[in-house]
Parts: structure tokens; sequence; C-alpha cells
């Protein structure tokens, strides 16, 4: 039988929406002309953007940060995410990826993190630095919730559960703990109020404004080494992205990771 | 037009989602009704002319042009048939205004002229006043005034009405009936008008096809039809409700013998029927007349060769408004139940209550035989 | 308050809602005319595993985000065939990108832009669509002067609908998207970042902007649906 006259018409309405679509996916990606992008591991969070805007007061270049846990980014790299400089908290992380091929060297350590304990203002944990109020709290069963990144895939959550663990007090938490997705989730849920304390990265305590609403331990470093902190940029990284990645070796980039609590590095 | 003013000729077969078994033509200028219960089909057979729908095998023709041909895989496209059709609900498009409503469907709607035509033929349909209303502002009568202007407009081949007075109360469907045999004067093309109304199809119609289950079972002019079913089927669907079964004796000069039960009645004489046959048979109510007193008797004109007579007894007498619906039994003829209708003065006067005794006389000359007996109740 | 200086706070907001905006539009400008043909074709036809495609295209609005963005990981990864294709056609990657996020965005949108025009079709008498076919109108002009002048209301609320999901979409945001500032990272997720960054005040901004997109999203699509339930009221 004849084919219906709408069915015809619109075969060809189907066929120019296409021929749309098809425009739209080619002119529709934003063309950011390569300003690179820095994946950096969530304890730079204060450090990091402050760095960066001396960078563009410097060479007049700028620089887009995302935040995030180190293992995530690692995970998207490998996936083909597009950074150009990868700054992550745990080196083991950047040897994966060199080895993967996707880096265009093994990287270089540009900080040494630590860990601190924090305390939100209303909580009734003692904070100290051998985590014996906690041990107390956890004993009198005042303790409630406890505030770690995601050990999973944030190298600072790692690191205090080995710590907790040699403490003897990982056991007791586990029913208790709030996993944020990298570390300054962490400290933002451990500061909020509604957790009583956590572990996360010492550099986020020393942000600006923070001081006065909690109480923020250091926690030893001869109980565990500090993390040691690797970037290495990625083959695909723009000339933008090596000079930042240069930046932040130079004595200007590292005055700012230590006010903000970061260890320097082994001397290049 | 360089049309061939030959009417609509339509022949519909198809088994499913509706059986259809439909012949039927509509010359120019004519009204066929389309009549038959619910369900009987005629509002498909409608979309079928309209091409709203494609039977499976079918063969339409207007004036010459062929619309639908299954055999030869062709259709033409509704937009292109060119009908005016008014649907049941009358399918007004509920965001245009009376005037753009009819406009949307003159030929020409671009053209300078074509407010004052679409102004026009709605005053045609005593519609003046009211053409920037939206169809819900205006009542059901007026509204589906405005489908008809809506129709004519198309300047269409073929008028196809789908029970276009079942939706109104009465009163504006008298009114309706006058506009529409009004218009028809001027209307020269084939009008198709589907009802399930008898009234309406004998009021309105120059021709009527009776429908059941989708077949077309008789056509013909509309009292010809109700008066001379062709079949059984046929006589119950018009209502006819004193059907018996007899069987023919012989054919005379001027009228035909007929045995009921003990009695041989005189009947109009129809020789399609061989002397031998069972057949069924017919008598409408208004054909059961009282028998004539003598001083009718003196006035030959009343009488007609074709009487019988026939004694009756009063079963039940209902009195409804102004006639008196009597069922009677028959016990010279095997106790069978007979419809007739009084006046109901005649009927106070006879003071007639149940088991009352009447003389009655059966008109011959309204009595129809069909073939098909086999559906009423067989000879003692 | 956190050290960034407020010009480089105000510069992403301003980054993530443009992102935020640009998705949104680009996905209504495939999915509208999607939706009027899809919602049209559901609307009016019958075919065998009709309810079976309407489940599916209802799917995104009971599927957890998370699902959805796996699986999209899965189907545009890296190691996919889709991928490749991009990659090849691109030289970058399809997830992370913001053509993934389009793709994404066409597909956990399609219940919101499909079932409103559905339904506004299908509330479109047969009978009228009928009658304009006997009146002779062609098949542009019914879709034009009475399908889409009957369904319209249904169409705004579809486009009003799409657009605010998008605005707020966050979980296949973040899988299939990352957090990529100026490519990926829309205002939703922006907004999330402000949270993790102690940055109260640009996360209160942000929240409103998105409240406010939504209130008003809801009241034009309300506004539409009361036009179309009680017509008489408008005249």
């Amino acid at each position: 039988m004849m084919r219906p006259r709408a069915l015809r018409t619109f075969h060809l309405l189907d066929r120019a929406w296409f021929l749309q679509v098809l425009l739209l996916l080619t002119i529709m990606s934003p063309v950011e002309a390569r300003v690179p992008v820095v994946a950096a591991a969530a304890d730079l969070q204060f450090a990091l953007p402050e760095v960066a805007s001396a960078f563009e007061r410097t060479t007049g270049k700028s620089v887009r940060l995302a935040f995030g846990s180190s293992g995530n980014f690692a995970r998207q790299i490998e996936q083909g995410a597009p950074f150009d400089l990868f700054l992550s908290a745990d080196e083991a992380l950047v040897q994966r990826l060199a080895q993967a091929g996707l880096t265009v060297d093994d990287g270089q350590i540009y900080a040494h993190g630590r860990l601190a304990l924090f305390v939100s203002a209303n909580s009734t944990v003692a904070a100290d630095a051998e985590l014996r109020g906690l041990a107390a709290s956890l004993e009198a069963g005042k303790l409630h919730r406890f505030a770690l990144p995601n050990p999973a895939h944030a190298p600072y959550g790692q690191r205090a559960e080995m710590l907790l663990r040699k403490k003897g007090l990982w056991e007791a938490l586990t029913p208790h703990l709030v996993l944020g997705e990298n570390a300054a989730q962490a400290a933002q849920f451990a500061l909020s109020g509604s957790v009583d304390a956590g572990i996360s990265a010492w550099s986020l305590a020393r942000a600006p404004g923070l001081d006065t609403k909690a109480r923020i331990v250091l926690l030893p470093a001869e109980d565990r080494a500090p993390l040691i902190q690797r970037m290495v940029l990625l083959k695909t990284a723009s000339r933008a992205a090596r000079r930042f990645h240069a930046y932040l070796l130079g004595p200007e980039a590292q005055a700012v990771l230590q006010r903000f609590g970061f260890e320097r590095p082994a001397p290049l | 037009m360089t049309d061939s003013c030959t009417g609509l000729e339509v022949s519909l077969r198809q088994s499913a989602p509706i059986p259809l078994s439909v012949e039927l033509t509509c010359g120019p200028g004519e009204i066929l009704a389309l009549v038959g219960p619910s369900g009987s089909g005629k509002s498909t057979v409608l979309r079928c002319i309209a091409g709203l729908h494609t039977p499976a095998e079918g063969r339409i023709t207007c004036n010459g042009q062929t619309w639908l041909d299954t055999r030869a895989r062709y259709a033409t496209p509704t937009p292109e048939r060119r009908i005016g059709m008014v649907f049941q609900n009358y399918a007004l498009f509920p965001h245009l205004s009376a005037l753009d409503n009819v406009r949307e469907a003159l030929p020409d709607r671009r053209a300078a002229h074509a407010r004052d035509r679409a102004a026009c033929l709605l005053s045609k349909v005593n519609l003046e006043g009211l053409e920037h209303r939206r169809p819900h502002q205006l009542s059901g009568g007026q509204q589906q005034r405005v489908a008809v202007a809506r129709a004519l407009a198309r300047e269409p081949r073929a008028l196809l009405l789908d029970e276009p007075f079942s939706a109104v109360d009465r009163a504006t469907r008298e009114k309706l009936y006058g506009e529409l045999a009004e218009l028809r004067r001027e209307l020269a093309m084939p009008v198709i008008l589907v009802t399930h109304d008898l009234e309406e199809a004998v009021m309105l119609a120059d021709r009527m096809t009776l429908l059941s289950q989708g077949s077309s079972l008789q056509s013909g002019p509309p009292l010809s039809v109700i008066r001379r079913p062709d079949s059984v089927l046929v006589a119950r669907l018009v209502g006819q409700r004193n059907l018996f079964t007899g069987q023919v004796l012989n054919h005379r000069t001027d009228w035909t013998e007929l045995r009921w039960h003990s009695l041989i009645l005189k009947v109009r004489r129809q020789p399609d029927h061989l002397p031998g046959a069972r057949v069924a048979w017919c008598i409408p109510p208004e054909g059961v007349l009282l028998n004539a007193t003598r001083a009718e008797r003196e006035h030959e004109a009343l009488i007609d060769s074709l009487d019988n007579p026939l004694p009756a007894r009063v079963e039940k007498a209902l009195t409804l408004g102004d006639r008196v619906r009597l069922s009677l039994k028959t016990p010279e003829a095997g106790e069978e139940t007979l419809a007739m209708t009084l006046p109901r003065h005649l009927g106070d006067r006879l003071e007639l209550s149940t088991g009352s005794r009447l003389d009655l006389r059966l008109r011959g000359s309204d009595i129809q035989l069909m073939a098909d007996s086999t559906l009423v109740s067989p000879d003692p | 308050m956190n050290g960034l200086p407020l010009s480089e706070r105000i510069r992403v907001d301003w980054n993530a809602l443009k992102l935020s905006l640009l998705l949104a539009a680009s996905t209504l400008g495939v999915l509208l005319p999607l939706g009027v043909w899809l919602g049209r074709l559901l609307a009016w036809r019958q075919f065998p595993g009709k309810v079976f495609v309407e489940a599916l295209l209802a799917l995104p609005l009971v599927l957890p985000p998370t699902v959805l963005g796996f699986y999209l990981l899965v189907a545009m990864g890296a190691n996919s065939q889709l991928g490749q294709w991009y990659q090849a056609l691109a030289g970058r990657q399809l997830v992370f990108s913001f053509d993934g996020l389009l793709i994404a965005s066409l597909l956990f949108n399609l219940p919101f832009a499909i079932q409103p025009m559905q339904r506004a079709f299908e509330a479109i008498p047969p009978e009228v669509r009928e009658a304009a076919r006997c009146c002779g109108m062609s098949a542009w002009r019914r879709l034009w002067r009475i399908e889409l002048a009957l369904a319209w209301p249904g169409i705004l609320s579809a486009a009003v609908l799409t657009f605010a999901h998008t605005l707020g979409e966050f979980g296949v945001v973040l899988m299939v998207g990352g957090s990529i500032p100026g490519e990926t990272r829309t205002l939703a997720i922006a907004l999330y970042d402000r949270v993790q960054a102690f940055d109260t005040a640009g996360a209160a901004t942000m929240s409103a902007v998105l409240l406010a997109i939504a209130l008003t999203a809801m009241a034009v699509s309300y506004m539409a649906l009361d036009r179309v339930l009680r017509p008489s009221r408008h005249d």
C-alpha cells in the first residue's frame, strides 16, 4: 500500500536532525586554548590556589585546578582524563602511571605531607598528639563518629589507617567511621560539628580562618614516615603546564607550601 | 470541474479488525442514510470513504475518480479527496475561532477573499455574529453548525455526516433537521448520513442502506426498506414486531394466498416466492386494524379487497401518550402474539382490558413475505 | 577567607555556570526535535514492543544516576568501541570531555523530554487530527497549526524540565565527566567542590542560583499544565 505522506516527511526530518547533532557535537566542545589543567591531591586545597595566583602574577599565565583524592585522579588519568599535571599525595600512584607509559618521566617530589588530628569545637574529645584523648573517649563510649579520607583511594586515609592500627585503635573505630572522598572532605566532615573527630591532612588545618573553629593537632612524624608527595607531567602536557611544574619546585612556590605546613622535600 | 457526475460508488471488504462487506452507491445531490445498530460498522464505512481507514479490500470511486483500489494498491490521501466530514463530536479545532476553523478548510485559505468566504459560510448556517468565538464558547447546536460550515468550505465532492445530531437535544435537533433539509437543495454532491435513528433516516434521506455487523443488508428508499424488508434480519432491525411463518399456497391474479396456521390470508402479490415454499412474513402495526363497522363497510374505499378478518383477544393494553399499545393473542392462529396500536380515544370507548375480544382485520397489502423462515418459531 | 583572591573565585563560578548553561542548551537543542518526533510516534502509533520501548525511555527516571554513569563509562570509556572511534575523530577521550557529558545528558534527560510531549500529543483528540486531514491540510501545516499549537504546553513543560534537570544533574556528570574546570565542572559539581573547600559563601551563592532556576522551572511548567487543563480560563 502507498506509504502515508506523513511518514515520509518525518524521515526527512529525521535525517536533518542527525546532521544537526553531528554539527552540534563538533562545534560545541568548548575549545579552551590549552589552559593547563592540574589534578591536585585534596590536601593542596588551600595552598595550591595561592601558588597558582602567584604564578599568574609572575608569568601572566593561568592554570586550572582540580582537587580530589589522588587515587581517583590516577584512575581517571588511566582512563584518559585530559590533565596536564598530576600532584599526587602518594608516590606509588605516580609510579603506577609512569609504568603505564602515561607520563613524561618518573616525577619529582614536591613536598612532604603530615597527618593531623581534627576535633571540632563542640566535641568532647581531648586532642593530643598521642591520640590518648581519642582512646579515652572510645573507651568511655563517648565517641560516635570519626572522619577519615577513604583509605580505598586517598593516600591520607591509607596512612591514617596505618597509624590507627599501630595505636591499636582501628578495630574499635571501625563502626564509627565516616569516610570522606578525599582529605578535604574528611577535614570538612571533622570540622562540621556533626562528627566528633577525624584525621586528615595537616596542610588543610593551616588554612587561614579555620583555627578558631576547632582543635587541630599535628601528629608525630616518627610514627609513620611523612607522606611523600610526588608530582608528574603527563605525556599530553602543554608548555604552560611545564612552566608551572618548574615553578612549583622553585623558591616562591615552596615558601607558600611550607607556610601551609608541608615539609620541604629532599634538596633537588 | 471536469469530473463526471456519477456520484459515489463504494465497495468494501475486510475481516478484521471490524468485519465489513458493504456495497453502496450515492448519486449527486442524493442523501443516503447509513443505518444500523452500534457496532454495525457504519462509522468505519464513512472513515473508509474519507480515507481515514484503508480496508483490506475495496474500491471507492467518486465522480469517476478512483479514490481507493486495493487491487491496484492505490489510495488517494485524505487531503486530496476533497471530502467534507462532520464528526460525531464535531472535532472543531479548539484553539481557533469559528471563522478560523472554517477558513482552514478553504481550498485557497490565503486569498484575500478567504475571510469573507468563511464569514459567508457561517452566515449560511445561521451563525452570523459568532465568528470570533472559540468552540468552547458555543453551544452544541452552534458547534455543529460550525462543523457543517467547515465541511462545506472544502467545496467537497462528497459530504459525510457521522451521527451529527446524536449529541444535541431534541429541540435543537428538530431545528437542525430543517436547516439540513433547506441546505440540501443547494448541495449538488452525494451526501452520506450515518445514523442509528430510523426516524431520522425517514425524515432526511432519499435512500437508505441498512448495515448489520459490517454487512450491507438492504438499500432503498427508507420507507420501502422499513415496510418491505428483504429478510427476517432486516425486519428485526427495522423494528417489525409482527413476525410469523407461513406457507405460500399459490399466486392468484391479484393476490397471493398464504397459509397461516389454519387460516388462509390474502396478501399482496409476491410471485418471487414459489408455491409450497415456507416463508416468513411480517405486518406493521399500522396494517392491523379494527374490523370495519357496518357503517364503514359502506364506504368502499375503506375496504381493501385484501383485508383478512381475524378475531383476537387482548392480552396487554398499554396507554402511552395519545395511543394505546395492544398486545393481542390469536386463538384461531396458534395463539401467536400480534401488536397493534389504537388512538387513545378509541381505546377508551371500547373499554379494552385484558381478555376483551376484538374483531381485527389484517391488511394484506401491508403483508411482506420474506425468505428464510428458520429464524421464526416453526409451525405447530 | 581561604586564601583565594576574589577574582579567582568568581571566575570559576562563571565558568561553571556557563558550562552548565551550555550543556543544558545543547541538550535541549537535540532533545526538543527528537522529543517532538518520538512523542508523536508514541502517542499515536501502536507497535509490538511499544510498552517495552516506553519503559526503556522512562528508565533514567528510576535508575540511580551512578548506575547510568557506570554503564556510560563502560560504553564510552577508552576501551570501548565508541571511545576509540571518538579518539580517532577528535584526538582526545570521550569521557571527561564535554561531548561525553552531552551524550550522558541526552540519555538521562530522555524521559523528561519525551514524556510530557507524549502526554500532550495524546491529549489531542484523534478526531481533531482526522478533521485536519479532511480539511485538506498538508502534513506540515497540520503539525504546525494543529498539533504543535495544541501540544505546546507539554513541549514547553518538557523543555523547562529538561533544562532544569540538566543544570542539577550531579552523579552522572561526576562519573562520566569528572570535575575538570572549564570542561566538565558544571555548576552542581562546582558547588560540591566549594563545600569541600570550606567555601560556604560560594556554595551558598551557587545553591541559591540553582534553587531559583529550579523553582522558576517548576512554576513555568505548572502554569503550562494549568493552561492545558483549563483552556476556558485563558480567553
